[in-house]
């Protein structure tokens, strides 16, 4: 029977921990209100990078290089032509492109305009290959395999991204560093308010701490209620930000995305996925358990 | 790892055994044994299951200390603890809840919510336990039938009487059904009439085959009907056991009826 009284303990946990949190109610919002903003910043910050990615990704500058087919080549050229270029050492992977996904991914990157696209046959477009390399071949790798690839009789052109692609990766790379950092940052904040805020709490309840441990009840019992209402602070605090996150970006994406298709040719910006939205709401629960786990940590095990 | 049926009340074995146990409090640097000021020197005793033990001492005499102790809120320095013949110096730091669950403390401060209900108090108890909130309820209402309260009051803690105080303090300590009761100075702050209310309390509770062990500055308290056995502690020594002492006189008896049998 002892998941019944798992069960039950559970259960206990989760209504004290609510009960907790509305014996507080001030306290709580502010917590959850600042911890929120610190959520924001990191979601605003995700958000950018996601879609510059987004954009460079469009321009083509994670494809080492694009192999375009002739007009007259068919399927099964292409298809061999794949085969061989896997074979050679160093190449990941080579991912064919029909003139119908080109036209897709055309009209994907046109965003709005994409009605520009409307009567134009697929088939204007070249069957090209997309070869994507290893990251620890050699410098000039991609070159010599151009020149290999431009060897065979079905290849009309062989396209390499340039100089100006490795710097817009350096950039992106760059600017998933300093994310990284300072989501590392954000990350301690929100632990910090929610540490303090369960503290306050772990002080406010100290007497039902000494009575619960006094009657029996395990440290895992004594501390549940508390790391319910962390995760509870960290959930609602990343679900407040992902909805504010999305009223700013809905209200701005028309001109963000007309001044971004005029500048840099790009197409529509994106919010999080519903399944991003879950892991970083789940995110903000975790940081609640750290945080609150910190908090009465040391308080009941004593 | 401490469970219900270890505390078998049919067990011919005392329920609390105390051997050559010496206790103090470590405050700074003193971790020398010569540094070191012992709340408790070289205690030994035993209590039987279903006894009313009083421990009776002056202030700083060790009472509290020993049902710290049996608690194991301190662990002893020298000596072994045996809690229904479980060494509890040696219980993992795991173990003890489940050893707090089968014995109930109640305290001179009560240690009560008090803002919460008198049965809010008695559930929490058992909501530790991983009771189902029905079964809680019914409990808590049980236990505070017990001791003559209303279950169904909702007022506060802090506006019922100390002597209320005290009974919800009980219920709570019975309401785990535990097979010891510990009671530290549970008349103290009380007057002489809610004294004797809450010693007949103690007693019935022990009629009904708890253990209980009561900790007390008061002599009258041992002057009850009921008490079985009076352990009196003076400085951190054990200076009188009742039951010590009747084992004594017994055994002198009987080596007396034997010489007289003998020179007869």
């Amino acid at each position: 029977m002892i998941w019944r009284g798992t069960w039950q303990t559970t259960i206990y946990s989760m209504r004290r921990g609510l009960r907790g949190m509305s014996e507080a109610p001030l306290v709580q919002v502010l917590a959850i209100a600042t911890t929120a903003v610190c959520m924001l910043l990191l979601g605003a910050g995700l958000l950018v990078w996601v879609n510059a990615r987004g954009i460079l990704e469009s321009w083509g500058v994670d494809i080492p290089l694009t192999v375009y087919l002739v007009d007259d080549a068919r399927p099964e050229d292409a298809q061999q032509l794949a085969a061989r270029l896997s074979a050679v050492p160093g190449v990941e992977r080579v991912v064919p492109v029909t003139p119908d996904m080109a036209m897709t991914r055309l009209a994907e990157g046109l965003g709005g305009d994409s009605e520009l696209l409307d009567g134009v046959d697929p088939a204007i477009l070249p069957v090209s290959l997309e070869v994507h390399v290893r990251r620890d071949v050699a410098p000039d790798f991609d070159d010599r395999l151009a020149e290999r690839a431009a060897a065979f009789g079905v290849v009309e052109e062989v396209a390499l991204p340039g100089e100006w692609a490795d710097r817009a990766k350096t950039l992106l790379d760059t600017l998933g560093d300093v994310l990284l950092g300072a989501g590392c940052l954000v990350a301690f904040a929100c632990l910090a308010i929610i540490w303090s805020t369960i503290r306050l709490a772990v002080h406010a309840r100290r007497a039902e701490i000494q009575i619960l441990q006094l009657v029996g009840g395990t440290p895992r019992f004594v501390r549940a209620p508390f790391l319910v209402e962390g995760a509870l602070q960290g959930a609602l605090s990343a679900t407040l930000a992902i909805g504010l996150l999305y009223v700013g970006f809905d209200s701005l994406r028309p001109f963000l995305e007309r001044g971004l298709t005029i500048l840099f040719a790009a197409g529509a910006l994106r919010f999080f996925t519903p399944l991003e939205g879950a892991l970083g709401i789940g995110f903000g629960a975790l940081l609640g358990v750290l945080g609150s786990r910190v908090a009465v940590g040391r308080y009941v095990e004593s | 790892m401490f469970c219900a049926r270890i505390f078998d009340r049919a067990s011919s074995m005392p329920i609390l055994e105390f051997s050559n146990v010496s206790m103090s409090y470590v405050r700074g640097s003193q971790r020398s044994r010569e540094g070191r000021r012992f709340a408790l020197s070289d205690i030994s005793f035993s209590v039987e299951r279903g006894s009313f033990a009083v421990v009776i001492g002056p202030s700083g005499a060790g009472k509290s200390s020993v049902l710290k102790l049996v608690l194991a809120m301190q662990r002893p320095d020298e000596g072994t603890i045996r809690v229904a013949d479980r060494d509890i110096g040696r219980l993992r730091r795991g173990s003890i809840p489940y050893l707090r669950r089968n014995v109930g403390a109640v305290f001179q401060d009560f240690k009560l919510l008090i803002e919460a209900s008198a049965i809010e108090n008695v559930s929490l108890a058992l909501h530790a336990l991983g009771l189902p909130r029905r079964q809680v309820y019914e409990r808590a209402a049980m236990a505070l039938e017990q001791v003559d309260l209303e279950p169904t009051t909702r007022r506060p803690v802090r506006c019922l009487s100390g002597g209320e105080q005290q009974r919800v303090a009980i219920a709570r300590a019975l309401a785990g059904e535990p097979a010891m009761l510990l009671a530290d100075e549970p008349t103290g702050n009380l007057d002489p009439r809610l004294t004797q209310e809450i010693l007949d309390l103690l007693a019935n509770v022990c009629s009904r085959g708890t253990t209980v062990m009561l900790a007390t500055h008061d002599p009258l308290v041992r002057d009850h009907a009921r008490v079985d056995q009076e352990l009196r502690l003076m400085g951190g020594r054990l200076v009188y056991d009742s039951e010590a002492a009747r084992r004594k006189r017994e055994a002198s008896d009987v080596a007396a009826n034997a010489l007289v049998e003998a020179v007869a």
